[in-house]
């Protein structure tokens, strides 16, 4: 022990003297930066305590520092040597404290029952949940309970909600990410290889030219740390956005687009680039498959700048410009958000945006590739992890093979697992998903038919928000029809406060992620540990004992779960297993795929302890202990000594030092007979000993990597992906489209495409079209919808809307509107108006709506409106807050509160994903105390789409 | 001397509101209080413009100069500041400042504003700390919103530093601009 301490002091000296040689504490060096350093150590000596931790606002994963004593978090430090921030934060992580020390914070479990919230002890509180889910699986069978999982929690807490869905015996398991960037996975996952954002934040400084299809200034603020460090290097930055967002005022062209026409401008683009010849011919022959299709189809006049300028509305000269833009200045990366994948051709406007990123040569490169900034700041790691209805962890599927391969982890019988379903079929059919859980819950109701025996009958809704979620007119009906609904949240979430019911509801307190401890993935594949940052208050509880806690609770019901599901931790209490063994005895063991291995536990602590000698430009370290290694060990690290790929795809460098290409994952050969391996090093999958890298557990792949093979091995990226429902990117009109003169030449997809049920639920593209067109409605509906984010807030905004500083800086829900469209319908700034759109008519009588106040300006243009989506806490003008639970010492009513956007949004779902359209609607705007006189103005004309969808049988 | 500079000579704060977070949080200051504040003008189009907007520090103080109670004084390396024990809560100071930067909290007694309150440069909280003498205790000058500020628009420290920082800036930006003039 003497010798390891001795050894580790002559490290960290050793390691300091390095950083400061080679110049790395740059900022220790310079005035306000060193003065905070010394401020800092001060606190350390007078005793408070200062502990490294991971903000919960985005996916950015900012480090800070939280100053604490005697058990209270008091503020923020700047954590000036985390290389991803050096310190730097946004009004989010600049409060976190205050999430934690909410006066709005959930404290004891609650139940309602008989029209009341009653405080319950833990145990009772889950004696009651396991023995009611043990009685519905009894009687309904395990497909009746619907778990929402989270984004929110840590990597391995999301990997054992995983596994608990897999113990129990369905796949209807779902989480954020489906909603939010599954289009993502499906689109770069179907070009490269793997769907994740390529290259990291810090890279971005390296481009010469920035495309923004979303609104970073608001959603990752402190990725302009970087972005304006590529600015000061000579990039151009190009903002592609409806609407004039915070971001598109610190751009150097602004581009404005309808919503939902990103393939479009995309392809007008590319259609230039190619036209022109200022494509990378040698990067196109070497290292990619399908050009000659994709140059077929682009060079096509659908897509010329002229027709482009029709779709979309930018000027054709616009397009050119932009094009003319990236010929000169690359690398040129790409990065979007939720505007460009919540739509039903989320996944080809991904796709569009891989496709524009090889025609030009910037993938795998530093500066350029195609960067998906993910939302929550565990969604990497909880989508890596596969809380998704149709994977099993790492992206495996559902097959038999997949199912061996982790009953292998787990240390489980196949046949076991197997009898846990309700049948070997169940096991292999994707379960529901977070867009349309809805339908199952309340199928009864409607009659509508489902791909399971029966409907849902219970939730179990854990960190997940409902705000986000589309059509949540259908989802507040869900909540009220199952006969179990809990919730687990460190506030309350909308969820339990929503549904108009008297009883069957229960709230469990989980503490925050800050007095918790876990492993978090930012949106660079980036791990970090989050450190405690004190105890958990009132009687919450960490994630993790929550659910091993139901488990043991569950054991007494179905005896030996408990011992199978910890079979890896030795038979330990729920209070005895640490985070740490979930991710070293199973994740760092399954996780092949996408070569989670390398990155156990001591070394993601060890790079925080040395995050000094970590430089911001790459993130590597250039000294001591971890020294070569990149920070957070981005996937794929192939095994302890591999210092992690933070630029995914990048074949000049070898595998040892970072270097990846695009994976083998559909054979070496297309079905055109053409080689799908890579120009320059062709090589296969690896099989080692017969056995698929994929299923070699316990394979470090060393001698391989000696010879700059890759497990994945060195393949193509694909400009033609023959095995989706559009092999190559094709302008689709969203299903309520404002241009019905588009919608017969550039249809949505066929009802077919959804196959006779998708994702267990009945669900159809086209005839919701027709059905539109026929009712021709747009007259009373001419304004385009979208939506996005508030700085301020976050998801569902259950923390930040009762973050007493956040809730101050943005009190409010708003529609933001033009002012010459304000004027024509008498709004002034500042008026309740009401968005009426028309959506749920396919079940409902009337139209959904949502009051809020107009905000008037011009950033949006006279034919679009836009709302934030982080509100709830009113519904349909009514506010619900008496139906948050307030006892004489806890009041959890959120401090901020508005109608929830999404009640609004149209339908259509991606089929490749199910991922929902929230952000290309349609609505009206009209003064409040002018609604009903707009829908009995309009009665006939709503019941004409009324009727219209029902012919259609849009539902059925 | 210790300045501030807002850089609003090129177009870099993006209202991520970190620096108002961060000083009410470190500062603590209550409701309505706000030292220091995001100005957004042409909002939503070509022009928009965002600036931070706090106490700067002024060379030759106008509020101190209006204070008929002399309860604001500068420090020696610059720092301007308010003797909460001497404020009568009059608002002077916030017709003089041409910033805006005095602060009151919602409702003082009798007509008053309550005592003023704005940006220390760090060194005072809202309630300030203090010893068992009942001596104020001063913290280090360290502007928190200039340290966590993402893009950097808040430029704090001796006004040498700033300025070269600004001069550095000023090239690089220049320079891009110019480059890109040769894009068409
Ligand atoms: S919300 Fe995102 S950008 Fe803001 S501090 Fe947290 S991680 Fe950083
Ligand atoms: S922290 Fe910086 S970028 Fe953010 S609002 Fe303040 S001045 Fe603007
Ligand atoms: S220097 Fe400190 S007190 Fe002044 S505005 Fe900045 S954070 Fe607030």
């Amino acid at each position: 022990m003497k010798l390891k301490m001795t050894r580790r002091d002559f490290l960290k000296t050793s390691a300091v003297g390095l950083a400061v040689a080679s110049g790395l504490i740059k900022f220790a060096k310079a005035d306000i930066f060193k003065k905070a350093e010394e401020e800092q150590k001060k606190l350390e000596e007078k005793g408070y305590k200062l502990v490294k931790t991971i903000c919960t606002g985005c996916a950015v994963g900012c480090g800070l520092l939280a100053v604490v004593k005697d058990d209270q978090w008091l503020w923020v430090e700047p954590w000036i040597n985390n290389p991803i921030n050096r310190g730097k934060l946004c009004c989010k992580g600049a409060s976190a404290n205050y999430i934690v020390h909410s006066p709005r914070r959930l404290k004891y479990p609650m139940i309602k029952r008989n029209g009341k919230w009653e405080k319950i002890s833990w145990d009772e509180a889950l004696e009651i949940i396991a023995k009611k889910l043990w009685e519905i699986r009894q009687k309904y069978g395990p497909d009746a309970l619907f778990f929402a999982g989270s984004a929110k929690v840590s990597t391995e807490m999301a990997y054992l909600q995983r596994k608990f869905m897999a113990f129990w015996g369905s796949n209807n398991i779902d989480h954020q990410a489906r909603i939010c960037h599954s289009t993502t996975v499906a689109g770069l996952g179907n070009t490269f290889g793997y769907g994740a954002m390529n290259n990291n934040f810090n890279d971005m400084r390296n481009s010469r030219a920035i495309i923004f299809l979303s609104n970073p200034a608001e959603a990752h603020p402190v990725s302009f740390y970087h972005i304006y460090k590529a600015k000061e290097r000579g990039a151009v930055l190009i903002a592609c956005d409806p609407r004039f967002s915070r971001t598109a005022a610190v751009s150097d062209v602004y581009v404005r687009f309808r919503p939902g026409t990103d393939i479009a401008l995309i392809m007008g683009i590319c259609h230039e680039l190619v036209k022109n010849g200022w494509y990378c011919p040698d990067y196109v022959e070497k290292r990619t498959y399908g050009f000659d299709y994709f140059k077929e189809e682009v060079l096509k006049d659908d897509y010329s700048p002229e027709n482009v300028e029709k779709i979309t509305g930018v000027p054709a000269d616009l397009i050119r410009k932009v094009a003319q833009i990236l010929a000169k200045n690359r690398p040129a990366t790409l990065q979007y958000a939720m505007g460009a994948t919540q739509h039903v051709t989320g996944s080809q406007n991904i796709r569009s945006f891989a496709i524009l990123q090889l025609l030009i040569g910037c993938v795998g490169r530093p500066g350029g590739g195609v960067n998906a900034f993910r939302g929550h700041d565990n969604v990497q790691g909880a989508t890596d992890m596969c809380v998704l209805s149709h994977s099993l962890p790492a992206y495996y599927g559902l097959s038999e093979k997949a199912w061996k391969h982790w009953c292998r982890v787990w240390n489980v019988d196949y046949e076991w697992i197997k009898s846990r379903f309700s049948s070997e079929e169940m096991m292999h059919k994707k379960g529901f998903t977070m867009s349309r859980f809805a339908v199952g819950a309340t199928a009864e109701k409607y009659g509508w038919k489902l791909d399971q025996p029966s409907p849902i009958k219970a939730i179990i809704w854990w960190g997940h928000s409902t705000a986000s979620i589309g059509d949540l007119k259908l989802v507040k009906e869900a909540f009220e029809s199952v006969e179990l609904l809990v919730v687990v949240d460190p506030f309350v979430e909308t969820a339990a406060a929503l549904p108009e019911r008297k009883d069957g509801i229960i709230i469990l307190p989980a503490c925050t992620e800050y007095e918790s401890e876990g492993f978090v993935t930012n949106s660079a594949r980036q791990i970090q540990w989050r450190n405690k940052v004190v105890n958990p208050r009132y009687e919450s509880k960490p994630d993790m004992w929550i659910l091993f806690k139901l488990v043991e609770k569950l054991d007494k019901y179905d005896p030996g779960l408990y011992a199978k599901f910890t079979a890896n931790f030795g038979g330990k209490s729920p209070e005895e297993i640490r985070p740490e063994e979930v991710w070293d005895k199973e994740v760092m063991v399954g996780c092949i795929s996408i070569g989670m291995l390398g990155q156990k536990s001591w070394r993601i602590k060890r790079q925080q302890e040395y995050d000094y000698t970590f430089s911001e430009e790459d993130c590597r370290s250039y000294g001591g202990p971890c020294k070569g290694e990149y920070w957070g060990l981005p996937w794929p690290c192939w095994n302890d000594k591999h210092p992690g790929t933070p630029i995914l795809y990048r074949d000049d460098i070898p595998v040892w030092e970072g270097g990846h290409d695009f994976r083998v994952k559909w054979g070496p050969k297309a079905p055109d007979g053409k080689s799908l391996l890579s120009g320059v090093n062709p090589q296969n999958e690896i099989y080692v000993n017969g056995v698929k890298w994929l299923f070699a557990i316990g394979e470090t792949f060393e001698e391989y990597l000696d010879k700059n093979m890759l497990p994945s091995g060195r393949g193509r990226a694909r400009f033609y992906a023959w095995n989706m429902k559009d092999p190559l990117p094709k302008i689709r009109e969203p299903i309520y489209s404002p241009r019905l003169d588009l919608v017969s030449r550039y249809p949505t997809y066929e009802d077919e495409k959804y196959g006779k049920f998708h994702f267990r639920v009945k669900i159809k593209g086209r005839s919701w079209q027709i059905a539109w067109l026929k009712a021709n409605v747009v007259d009373i509906f001419p304004l385009v919808w979208t939506s996005g984010r508030q700085v301020e807030h976050m998801g569902g905004g259950a923390e930040t809307r009762s973050n007493p500083i956040l809730a101050e800086l943005q009190p409010e829900m708003y529609v933001e509107i033009n002012p010459k469209t304000a004027m024509e319908r008498g709004i002034r700034d500042g008026d309740l108006v009401a968005v009426v759109s028309p959506r749920s008519l396919e079940y409902d009588d009337t139209p959904a709506y949502i009051i809020v106040k107009a905000r008037v300006t011009p950033s949006v243009p006279e034919w679009l409106v836009f709302t934030p989506f982080h509100w709830a806490g009113q519904f349909q003008g009514k506010p619900y807050l008496d139906r948050f639970p307030v006892t004489n010492d806890m009041d959890t009513r959120p401090i901020v509160y508005g109608d929830s956007c999404n009640i609004v949004n149209p339908p259509g779902w991606d089929p490749e994903t199910q991922m929902q359209a929230t952000k290309s609607g349609i609505c009206n705007v009209v003064r409040a105390d002018k609604l009903q006189e707009f829908l009995s103005q309009y009665r006939s004309k709503i019941e004409k789409l009324k009727a219209e969808l029902r012919k259609m049988k849009v539902m059925e | 001397m210790l300045k501030f500079l807002v850089d609003t000579h090129h177009n870099l704060c993006i209202k991520c509101k970190g620096c108002m977070a961060i000083c009410k949080n470190y500062n603590k200051t209550p409701k309505g209080v706000n030292r220091i504040q995001v100005v957004t003008i042409n909002e939503g189009q070509p022009g928009q413009l965002n600036i931070p907007i706090m106490c700067l520090h002024c060379n030759d103080p106008p509020c101190m100069k209006v204070c008929p109670v002399k309860a604001i004084y500068k420090r020696e390396d610059g720092i301007v500041l308010v003797d909460k024990d001497k404020c009568i809560g009059c608002g002077y100071c916030a017709w003089a400042c041409p910033f805006g930067a005095p602060q009151f909290p919602e409702g003082g007694a009798f007509g008053s504003k309550g005592k003023m309150d704005k940006c220390t440069y760090c060194v005072l909280p809202f309630e300030p700390e203090r010893d068992e003498k009942g001596n104020v205790i001063y913290r280090d000058p360290v502007p928190r919103c200039a340290l966590i500020c993402p893009c950097e628009t808040i430029l704090a420290g001796e006004m040498k530093e700033i300025t070269k920082k600004l001069r550095e800036r000023v090239g690089a930006l220049t320079a891009s601009k110019i480059e890109s003039l040769f894009l068409f």
